[in-house]
């Protein structure tokens, strides 16, 4: 919890320096590791320190893997280079996630992640030609629409 | 002419229900017996000669009950009805239980249509009893009811007699009359000005008159549909590709077997019948990039029309493939064979080395190859030689699944009613514009293609899944089993569709999407049976469920 600088230093007479968090960021980085998406987004909003480490992508790779057994390394420089682990959980894997809901296996996280890496990658080769030619497209958008089925607006 | 006859009691009896519950049936083109067909399935025993006027009648009941003041439960314990499944008579006895004989919705119906050969007579012969009120019930209500079932029970009897007429031109084209086609042409455009054109079975007949006026009056020869360039083509098929999810559950399963196929092997060349705009090959590179033991070297060879106007669209697509590649590190090389039709390709042109391992992917595109012609060798037997003289690791083969291919006219059409009905309301599910539209025009041209064209111009031969193996097992391949990864991956991918209606099912070893229970696309995989002895090891058929 952030404490004002002002009241720990007024109250700084005798007692135990006050706990402030800001000062160990290697303990916030591995309490934020552990938060589901909703709150590392509400976190982000709480100060630029917290704002920076939120959008760490390793935390989000976190997010990611969290059910799944440790993948191979590669993932992570093919995941990277596709656009990053931010955009994979908010693109794929979060709506993928959440539409598998109900008929949820433990099984089936694996192939979950895979899909969405999957789908993911189709959504960075249309990202790549900014439409499916260089003469536009016919309708005139140039935004690739490929995960447009998953209905939830990308907001990276 | 077939009979709807089982639809139309369906649609009578629930006329005060939503028009989408009452989509008419799939026909079955059987022959007429006494007794109907699918109420017999059913259990019920009804002359098909007695069953207009048994529609009738249970619309006069249904009529009835709904606006009898009295209470219906003397209907189930005081009466004694013989014989339910005679359901003639059975309708009979309960309506003699009213004492009120309502109008017959039908009489509020003035038949516009004049040609009379279609017209059920029985609408148009109804006794004129004047409406007895029953006391608790007002003038006015009764008359909103009555208008209410009207309306509704209109809309569906037009959507049906639509199908009917659709039935009766296609059937007159099939003999040559087309001045009487042309009437009845004139006549459903009269009718779907009263059918609802967004959705249901009014677009579809939409369609399908418009397939049919084109055949009568353009001929047979394709007209302008058939020259649609290769740039439409490609924009259109990109949005069916958004819009539904089959061609994703194509590309996916066929990327699934191949993956397997190419495990443990080094140095891969995947041939693409139908490169459009590469959309299948990401999910295979990533795919391969993150196997264990690393991505092997990809050679892809893409297949496409050329492009007219100087651009070179393969060789962009190729590009666009290759940044892709590198950016995850996969060895790529990638090659565009431009020829506007398929039989054009000859395998030098693929320039496959022997050390590799080779993948063929035909999604969609080798039921172009069939002719109408039995005489000639169709092209299809030459092509399929040729992939087999390259001994592929894998041919993935996902073709419509529906028998589209019969010379006779009027079983065409139907079973294309049936199948482009089903794929339209499978669309429904899609929300996104323009992704609809497009699909929808997608869609359109195939239809025009199955109905107005012939001979050469007909490019759409859609022979069900298993014709294929008939013929795929004589010209030399056997089947691979998909596997429960190709399964599970698909009922993923289905699911994330949050449309429920789409239907997933291994049969077999091989997986079908369709929608409720109709199967509509089928994915297989096969293999080239090798002519000499075996001095090699024998492929395993069996993957591991």
């Amino acid at each position: 919890m952030v404490q004002n600088h002002h009241g720990t230093v007024g109250e700084n007479k005798g007692k135990r320096p006050k706990f402030f968090i800001n000062d160990h960021v290697d303990i916030l980085i591995e309490i934020l590791k552990r938060l589901d998406c909703r709150s590392l987004c509400v976190a982000a909003s709480v100060c630029r320190l917290w704002c920076t480490i939120a959008r760490n992508d390793s935390l989000w790779e976190n997010l990611c893997f969290r059910h799944v057994s440790p993948p191979p390394s590669s993932v992570r420089s093919v995941v990277l280079a596709l656009g990053g682990y931010k955009r994979l959980y908010m693109g794929c894997v979060r709506p993928v996630r959440s539409r598998l809901g109900r008929v949820r296996r433990a099984s089936w996280a694996r192939d979950e992640v895979q899909l969405s890496l999957s789908l993911f990658c189709v959504d960075y080769y249309e990202r790549l030609g900014g439409g499916s030619n260089s003469n536009g497209r016919l309708v005139g958008e140039s935004s690739p629409s490929s995960l447009m089925f998953l209905c939830k607006p990308m907001n990276v | 002419m077939v009979l709807y006859d089982s639809a139309t009691l369906a649609g009578s009896s629930s006329g005060s229900s939503s028009s989408s519950s009452s989509k008419p049936p799939p026909l079955q083109p059987e022959q007429r017996q006494d007794i109907d067909g699918h109420l017999a399935g059913a259990g019920y025993k009804v002359r098909s000669s007695e069953l207009r006027k048994v529609a009738q009648r249970l619309e006069r009941l249904e009529t009835a009950m709904v606006n009898s003041p009295a209470d219906l439960s003397q209907l189930a314990s005081d009466t004694i009805h013989y014989n339910p499944s005679d359901l003639a008579s059975w309708v009979d006895s309960l309506l003699s239980e009213f004492p009120l004989t309502p109008t017959c919705p039908a009489e509020f119906v003035t038949d516009p249509v004049t040609n009379q050969t279609v017209v059920n007579d029985a609408w148009t012969t109804t006794e004129t009893n004047m409406l007895l009120v029953p006391q608790n019930v007002s003038y006015e209500q009764q008359n909103l009811n009555n208008q209410l079932t009207v309306v509704t029970a209109m809309e569906e009897d037009s959507g049906i007699r639509l199908v009917h007429m659709l039935m009766t031109c296609a059937e007159c084209v099939q003999c040559g009359d087309f001045s009487l086609a042309t009437s009845f042409l004139e006549d459903m455009q009269g009718l779907l000005t009263r059918v609802n054109t967004v959705c249901g079975i009014g677009k579809v007949a939409g369609h399908f008159i418009d397939a049919l006026s084109r055949r009568i009056f353009q001929g047979i020869g394709g007209g302008s549909i058939n020259g649609g360039s290769a740039y439409e083509n490609e924009i259109l098929y990109h949005h069916f590709y958004e819009a539904c999810p089959y061609l994703k559950f194509a590309h996916f399963t066929a990327n699934q077997a191949i993956l397997e196929a190419f495990d443990g092997h080094d140095c891969v060349h995947v041939v693409d019948f139908n490169l459009m705009h590469g959309l299948q090959w990401p999910a295979l590179i990533q795919a391969l990039a993150l196997r264990p033991g690393g991505p092997p070297l990809l050679r892809l060879t893409g297949i496409g029309p050329p492009s007219p106007d100087g651009r070179d669209s393969l060789r962009e697509v190729g590009l666009r493939l290759a940044e892709l590649a590198r950016s995850v590190n996969v060895r790529f090389a990638f090659r565009g064979v431009a020829a506007s039709r398929l039989e054009d390709v000859k395998p030098w042109m693929l320039q496959v080395n022997p050390k590799e391992s080779v993948a063929v992917n035909s999604i969609m595109q080798l039921h172009r190859l069939l002719g109408s012609d039995p005489n000639r060798n169709a092209p299809i037997e030459t092509v399929l030689n040729w992939i087999r003289s390259l001994n592929p690791k894998i041919m993935t083969v996902v073709e419509q699944e529906a028998n589209h291919n019969q010379p006779g006219f009027l079983y065409r059409f139907t079973e294309a009613l049936h199948y482009y009905s089903t794929m339209f309301d499978s669309l429904e599910a899609c929300t996104v514009q323009p992704n609809k539209a497009l699909a929808e025009i997608y869609i359109q041209r195939e239809i025009t293609n199955v109905v107005s064209c012939e001979g050469s111009a007909r490019v759409e031969r859609h022979e069900p899944l298993a014709k294929w193996r008939i013929r795929l097992t004589g010209a030399g391949f056997r089947p691979l089993h998909l596997g429960s990864n190709a399964y599970k991956q698909a009922s993923m991918l289905l699911t994330l569709f949050s449309a429920e209606g789409y239907s997933v099912e291994e049969n077999d070893g091989y997986l079908t999407l369709g929608w409720h229970s109709r199967p509509l696309i089928a994915a297989s995989a096969w293999q080239a049976v090798s002519d000499a002895p075996s001095e090699f090891p024998v492929p395993d058929t069996h993957r591991l469920s």
